[in-house]
């Protein structure tokens, strides 16, 4: 071995950061856990830090990686800074005016052509408050029909709430939890996707909040629980109409709260019957007892939390487990009082109302679900689609919805960086980011939070506030409805939208950690859903049996959407997706420090690997009915054999240039809920490339 | 005097690597460049026991990197901080393979690179860039003897709840950085 002392210099391997006094405060926008963060810029004010901020009394200081990185996002390569419209294959660059001309050209020519429901959004990432209002506005005067997030993640919980309690949001902050004597989690690994609010479970569990963690895969949040249910993959609903049918049978559950706030009690006692605790076991793989001992918790320890995560929300059988689960916490009164509920991501302000002039209104001609849009994509009825979001990574049978959009007339992506759906338009067009957007940020502890804006856009960059108004503009509609800042905008909400009506922006700013809606004129905030036991749907009750007019019932997920009439041994595993703390939709992954964060794998139980013939970092090529991709193995005892997992994200122009998972997800729907399936797909996996036997 | 320490408890950690990208932001260092690493560690017993285990400089009471480095490019201060000297550094990366908890890093520049405590932030009053941003308090920093008296605290809950668990740094191999280990 020769030596290689190395000489001295090259350059110094770090540079620690200068000390700077004019922080400017903002609210991460990212997993809607609504952190308090502080911005350091360098002279040309860009982005040089970011940090917790200490004063925010929900995360006191502490951050995860998420923000952090997204300030590499910012100004990375992939970002998108000025119009460009494609021409003969190649992006070229435009103005505004040109972009904004031709795309309201082609709006009204197919308007005209073709009717209003030729054309849609796909547009789960609209941006901030002001961009969601002015989205909203314009969709109302031109009869567009938007699919957003929900069809890919909150559909069928937000519509199962809706039917059992009036509303689809979250009843109670997250941080009730330190409240509470019980916290059930289910299908939720809270501690990797909203890692910087973490602290308020494990606070609340040593204050004595007992916290059970029901999950196929060993997570993160399951480490840090008192008691975690491993359970097998799709058989929520069954633990959970077990849960109900033992609460009942014995006498556990609040006689005074279901005589008096729930209608369809004797019904739902007819429709778990026959789910005994044995039953529940045969199906789930959870010990009888450990079913029994659970109910006998959940009676005793009141308050009780409920806190649901994608594990059971994008599956092909969530219907009935978000049903029977939320349905458990009626029947055990555990709703309204504090320390109870049910915490969710999803916290809705609201729509705005009387704001559009009836004869201004246009209603949509024809509308589709989610699912049949691939079809209505492929076969021409649809000509036209404004995209701001990443539709062909993040939605099912990725392939196909990219094959789809690309065989569309006039497509316009309205985006942050040059991802997968952005390359297949005909027009791109550059977003801000929300640090260079101002607007009021809801957050999982139910508060609205306002947030300045913290860096000025360094290209032409426009908020979908912005582009939707001057879009109305030159297609002739009435434009005097649209707010022309995130401030008038807020304002404009406040008048039309009772539930935050009290909230003023400066309210919010002198409120550290922000103020809770709904807030009606009088400014008494409501922290919690149903205080009064009066419930939004129209018997004023909990619609216990409300959720479909066929009883609760337990569908195996090998016998759902998606699975059903598959072949056992033509697809002997299952796959699914769950996130990791470095990632958020596939926002994060421009980053350099997400990359070195994380890299695609596939988690697989030992047995599963010796089954298939891979090592640790082996390529397997993972088949289902809608496509195949190929991940490096990942192996673990944190899933079950016969399971594998892997994230969500990524996407063949992402820097990871890595096939989506969501490609190996057929388009399905969740039959009660209505959202499309992104877990518990049958699959088949193999050694790729010659390895194994 | 008093001296200052920092505890990372390791029971507590839930692997969301908040610290390594806090180290890399506050520390500029390169890409693929890191001071401070968590790993996932699983073991089968009678079930499944996995915990995140953290990887960056002990800042230990005697550093062997410190008696090894051909140049003294390694010194430990007063303030019990050990603090590599990048500029004297020749780069010949004896510390890496002396070092006991696997803390010294070749860096991208072929040198060697290694946690400071954020020596920089500490001056100002602030604690370690990776106790700032740690969610769960995984990670502390504070008076040694305070520290102690928390991580006894930690200790005993635990003990109570069944887990087994230790305290590395505090008896003969000294360390300013106390590790609260799941064994």
């Amino acid at each position: 071995m020769g030596s290689y002392v190395r000489t001295r210099a090259l350059t110094s391997s770090s540079e620690p950061l200068d000390h700077d006094e004019e922080l400017r405060t903002s609210i991460c926008c990212l997993c809607n856990g609504g952190c308090g963060i502080k911005i350091s810029l360098d002279q040309e004010g860009k982005i040089k830090a970011v940090f917790g901020d200490p004063e925010n009394p929900y995360n006191k200081g502490k951050i995860c990686s998420k923000p952090m990185e997204i300030a590499q996002t910012l100004y990375g390569p992939y970002r998108v800074r000025y119009p460009m419209k494609k021409v003969n294959g190649t992006f070229e660059r435009i103005s505004w005016d040109e972009a904004l001309d031709l795309i309201a050209q082609k709006y009204n020519q197919y308007i005209k052509e073709n009717g209003t429901g030729s054309i849609v959004g796909i547009t789960s990432k609209i941006g901030g408050s002001y961009s969601k209002l002015a989205h909203g506005i314009f969709s109302e005067l031109t009869g567009l029909v938007n699919y957003g997030t929900g069809p890919i993640c909150t559909d069928s919980e937000a519509n199962v709430r809706k039917k059992l309690f009036g509303d689809g949001s979250g009843t109670s902050p997250l941080s009730d939890v330190v409240n509470s004597k019980i916290l059930l989690i289910v299908g939720n690994n809270t501690a990797q996707t909203k890692a910087g609010q973490f602290h308020w479970i494990t606070e609340a569990k040593r204050r004595g909040t007992r916290v059970v963690v029901i999950d196929t895969r060993f997570t993160e949040t399951a480490q840090a629980a008192d008691l975690f249910i491993q359970i097998r993959p799709g058989t929520d609903a069954a633990l959970g109409m077990a849960l109900l049918n033992y609460v009942i049978k014995n006498g556990l559950y609040d006689p005074t709260f279901v005589s008096k706030h729930t209608n369809g009690f004797e019904k739902l006692v007819q429709d778990v019957s026959t789910f005994t605790t044995k039953r529940a076991e045969e199906i789930t793989g959870v010990p009888q007892n450990v079913i029994e001992k659970l109910a006998q918790d959940l009676a005793t320890l009141k308050p009780g939390m409920l806190f649901e995560g994608r594990g059971i929300v994008c599956v092909n059988n969530a219907g009935a487990s978000l049903w029977a689960f939320e349905g458990l916490m009626a029947i055990l009164g555990n709703i309204g009082k504090p320390g109870s509920g049910i915490i969710s991501h999803i916290n809705n302000t609201g729509g705005i109302s009387n704001l559009i002039q009836p004869n201004d209104v246009m209603k949509p001609d024809r509308k589709r679900s989610s699912s049949a849009l691939y079809k209505d994509m492929e076969e021409g009825d649809v000509k036209m689609v404004l995209i701001s979001g990443n539709p062909c990574a993040t939605w099912p049978d990725s392939a196909r919805m990219s094959k789809a959009i690309e065989g569309l007339d006039f497509v316009v992506s309205h985006t942050l960086v040059m991802d997968d759906s952005a390359v297949l338009a005909d027009i791109v067009l550059p977003a801000t980011h929300w640090l260079e957007e101002a607007g009021a940020q809801p957050s999982v502890h139910r508060v609205l939070q306002w947030k300045n804006k913290t860096v000025e856009i360094r290209g032409e960059e426009k908020s979908g506030g912005d582009f939707y108004r001057l879009l109305a503009e030159r297609m002739g509609l009435n434009s005097s409805y649209f707010p022309d800042s995130s401030e008038s905008a807020w304002e404009l909400e406040r008048k039309h939208n009772k539930n935050v009506t009290g909230i003023s922006r400066e309210r919010m700013l002198a409120t550290p950690g922000g103020v809770h809606f709904p807030c009606s004129e009088i400014g008494k905030e409501n922290v919690r859903l149903f205080a009064n036991g009066v419930f939004k749907t129209s018997s004023g009750k909990v619609e216990l049996t409300g959720v479909s007019d066929a009883p609760l019932d337990y569908v195996d997920t090998f016998d759902a959407p998606g699975n059903n009439g598959l072949s056992r041994e033509e697809f002997p595993y299952l796959f699914s997706t769950n996130k990791v703390a470095s990632h958020y939709h596939t926002e994060c992954q421009y980053s350099d420090w997400a990359n070195e964060m994380e890299q695609p794998y596939v988690e697989m139980h030992p047995l599963t690997a010796l089954e298939i013939g891979v090592k640790e970092g082996d390529k397997v090529r993972v088949e289902t009915v809608a496509g195949s991709i190929v991940l490096a193995a990942k192996i673990t005892q944190s899933v079950p054999r016969g399971f594998l997992s892997t994230q969500p994200y990524f996407g063949l122009q992402s820097p990871y240039r890595q096939a989506p998972a969501n490609t190996l997800f057929p388009v399905a729907t969740d039959p009660v809920g209505g959202n499309l399936i992104s877990k518990n797909i049958m699959c088949n996996a193999k050694a790729e490339g010659g390895q194994g036997s | 005097m008093s001296q200052h320490a920092m505890l990372v408890d390791e029971s507590r950690c839930i692997g969301c690597k908040s610290c390594t990208v806090a180290c890399k932001q506050e520390n500029g260092l390169q890409t693929g460049d890191w001071w401070l690493r968590v790993w996932r560690r699983e073991q089968l017993k009678d079930h499944l026991v996995r915990y995140y285990n953290t990887q960056s400089c002990r800042h230990c009471a005697d550093p062997v990197c410190q008696a090894v480095c051909p140049v003294g490019a390694i010194q430990r201060g007063e303030d019990g901080l050990v603090i590599q000297d990048d500029a004297k550094c020749l780069g010949c990366h004896v510390c890496v393979t002396s070092c006991p908890h696997n803390a010294m890093r070749i860096m991208t520049n072929g040198k060697v690179g290694k946690c400071t405590l954020c020596s920089h932030r500490l001056a100002r009053g602030k604690e370690p860039a990776c106790v700032s941003v740690c969610p769960v308090n995984s990670r502390v920093y504070g008076e040694r003897e305070e520290l102690l008296l928390e991580a006894n605290k930690r200790l005993s809950e635990l003990r109570t709840k069944g887990l087994r668990v230790h305290l590395e740094g505090t008896e003969k191999e000294q360390t300013a950085v106390m590790y609260l280990l799941v064994t």
